[in-house]
């Protein structure tokens, strides 16, 4: 990769930020169900911790922790001086299955994973192995199939006077 | 076991592997095997890749391998270094005998002499970092999030395998997500939203201002001026700050600015896995 290219993709982690306040809005205002097709119908929660950064890149961070963050007065004061998320702990579910992580929205990087729970049909070391590599791999799917959500709404046209505006005044309203 | 916890990091595998079933697959990753230091007399670091089925480096069995989800290879990470509380015990021990300082000549010397006596004895500390090879879709999971692991990571694939890696992150996940023609386009240009702040109903008044001069034309809202405020609107928005909204506020010291010099030392995030 070129250096003008690499900083170009490590400008667009304003997009990733975007994406987490957006998800943020979609949970509140119509729920954290998706359905990402091919049969995968996802739900997904804020959980313990939300950090958020300044608008304007040059201040201080927001750190939440503990309770439910995304409730707490201090994140709607947050929103209202038009911070953006840009690490949050969420729960993702899809039919028995159970994610917990922590996404680093400027990178996408998902980390502090854990697992649903082992398969109890999983008869040794080796079932174990494949049915959590495969899990890994779905986490992966189930995130970028989110994000695709988001993109969609985000690059299409009339996104600023439609879903944004709605949003800004969910932001500024909470 | 493969781990039921951790942090991952995902690439994109820019261009094309030997399929992780034939004897190519196996022998590249022989070429680029870790190859013990234990018994290294100096301090050095060794890197290579292993199985989980045999930590040592010295084979490449598809079935330690293949795990149907994708192809499960481990990097191992030897560091060997000469303990500094030695160094510092031996130090005290030369320089009590001495009765006095010892000159950084002869603490370069007590080094070296200490090199040479304790290394071989000195076990390097190991490290493993799970890497998940997805020949289909050409991705990468990397389980290892530091700078360090990364770019080690990155160096030894390409060694290995003489292509490169690109990371995922928002542009490229945007790039590779299967999006139309015209909004990959726009990706080119899209900038942030300048989100209002407290009190801004005239900043939301911007922000659809803004969308008005789109008439349609991405392109247009990423050339887009801001718009100027409302008259008598508290204006906080990092995009219109320049203009004080009244003649009060042009005059008052701008809180904000004061706000945001105050750095806060924010302490890493705690792992939540406990």
């Amino acid at each position: 990769m070129t250096a003008a290219a690499t900083a170009a993709t490590d400008s667009y982690s304003f997009l990733g930020e975007e994406f987490l306040t957006w998800l943020w809005f979609r949970l509140e205002t119509r729920g954290g169900d998706f359905d990402l097709g091919e049969g995968r119908a996802v739900g997904v929660s804020f959980d313990d911790y939300l950090q958020l950064a300044p608008g304007d890149g040059d201040g201080t961070f927001q750190t939440l922790r503990d309770g439910k963050p995304s409730r707490s007065a201090e994140a709607a004061a947050g929103l209202r001086n038009g911070r953006r998320v840009q690490e949050a702990k969420l729960i993702v579910a899809m039919g028995e299955l159970q994610w917990s992580l922590i996404l680093d929205a400027t990178t996408m990087t998902l980390r502090s994973i854990k697992l649903p729970d082992d398969d109890p049909e999983a008869s040794g070391p080796e079932d174990k192995n494949r049915d959590r590599a495969a899990n890994f791999v779905l986490l992966h799917e189930i995130v970028e199939g989110v994000y695709h959500e988001f993109l969609r709404v985000r690059l299409e046209e009339g996104y600023l006077e439609g879903e944004a505006e709605a949003q800004a005044t969910w932001m500024t309203s909470r | 076991m493969f781990r039921r916890s951790g942090s991952t990091v995902a690439y994109y595998v820019d261009g094309k592997l030997p399929n992780p079933h034939d004897d190519a697959f196996g022998a590249k990753l022989a070429d680029q095997r870790f190859r013990s230091i234990e018994t290294a007399a100096s301090e050095e670091t060794s890197i290579g890749w292993v199985t989980s089925g045999d930590p040592t480096g010295d084979t490449f069995e598809l079935e330690d391998m293949d795990i149907d989800a994708g192809i499960w290879l481990r990097i191992r990470f030897d560091k060997k270094a000469l303990p500094t509380v030695w160094l510092k015990i031996h130090r005290a021990v030369a320089e009590r005998s001495a009765g006095r300082p010892l000159s950084a000549r002869e603490r370069k010397e007590l080094k070296e002499d200490l090199s040479e006596k304790l290394l071989p004895r000195t076990l390097p500390t190991v490290q493993f970092v799970d890497v998940l090879y997805l020949p289909k879709q050409q991705r990468i999971l990397l389980f290892g999030t530091s700078k360090r692991i990364r770019e080690e990571f990155e160096k030894l694939f390409f060694k290995t395998f003489a292509v490169s890696v690109v990371a995922a992150t928002p542009y490229t996940l945007a790039q590779h997500s299967g999006l139309g023609r015209e909004a990959l386009a726009y990706l080119d240009q899209v900038s942030p939203v300048p989100w209002p702040r407290e009190g801004g109903v005239a900043d939301r008044q911007m922000l659809a201002d803004e969308d008005d001069g789109l008439e349609g034309d991405h392109e247009e809202e990423f050339d887009a001026e801001p718009s100027e405020p409302a008259p008598g609107a508290t204006v906080t928005d990092a995009r219109a700050s320049e203009t004080a909204a009244t003649p009060e506020e042009a005059s008052r010291p701008d809180e904000d600015a004061d706000l945001e010099a105050i750095e806060i030392d924010l302490p890493e995030p705690t792992e939540h896995d406990a």
